[in-house]
């Protein structure tokens, strides 16, 4: 994005930054009319990063939409609900995250500057380890009341 | 097809078709709460929603394919957001089926 070249006067440029985001999700082609096109190559590469964050995104919504009812009811309450909307709304950022990174990277490519590096796939392999250990503790447990 | 060099066109034609699919999974796997509780009307609006947003799923993913087959195929604009926005859609209504 832009930011690398407007470091000085980040608080004058951010508020315009917002703004374009959604314009840029609808039509990185044309917001700015900058830079070039890029071999189309990358552009469909960029598209099925995309569709692979999407599938993703619908798997934990899948994941979630199952959980809750195909689920016995867990040892503690409420936490199969508690799960299957943990992975719906893990979901939905993913699909979220999933446009923004692939209007960032469109924006980029036109502009020949470095593509976007994300945390995100670390986040989400954390929350997602986290969320395991969790569920493992409470099964233990489970198993050594009985 | 030496015009598509790397295949590019037909591997992103493809993974349109496996985002479709795994639409499909979700919208099947939502419709099972109005099958089980028939009587409640809010599952059924959250259902059809459902359903009408995976039929939009199938119908862009199938208008993308066509737009592939161009030489050279045109890249995704519009077609990307409507589709991540369904999907957010679907994890949106999907917790209202739950909840309800």
């Amino acid at each position: 994005m832009m930011k690398s070249a407007s470091c000085g006067i980040t608080f004058s440029t951010r508020a315009v930054d917002n703004q374009q985001v959604l314009r840029q999700w609808f039509d990185p082609e044309k917001t700015p009319t900058v830079g070039r096109t890029p071999d189309y190559r990358f552009s469909l590469a960029n598209e099925r990063t995309f569709l692979a964050w999407i599938r993703t995104g619908l798997a934990l919504i899948a994941g979630g939409l199952a959980c809750a009812q195909f689920l016995p009811p867990l040892p503690i309450t409420f936490l199969r609900e508690g799960l299957a909307i943990a992975l719906l709304l893990l979901g939905g950022v993913v699909a979220l995250r999933a446009v923004d990174h692939w209007a960032r990277t469109e924006r980029a490519m036109r502009l020949g500057e470095e593509l976007p590096g994300s945390k995100f796939p670390a986040i989400l392999a954390l929350v997602v380890a986290l969320g395991s250990v969790l569920l493992i503790i409470t099964v233990l447990i489970n198993a050594v009341r009985e | 097809m030496s015009g598509d060099p790397g295949a590019a066109a037909e591997r992103t034609r493809l993974a349109w078709r496996r985002t479709a699919l795994s639409a499909a999974a979700v919208a099947l796997l939502a419709l099972r709460p109005v099958v089980t509780d028939p009587t409640h009307v809010g599952k059924w609006i959250a259902t059809s929603l459902i359903m009408v947003g995976w039929a939009a799923m199938v119908g862009i993913a199938y208008r993308r394919a066509k737009g592939l087959t161009s030489q050279p195929p045109r890249p995704a604009r519009r077609t990307v957001p409507a589709f991540a926005l369904i999907a957010l859609a679907f994890a949106v209504l999907g917790g209202l089926v739950i909840a309800l």
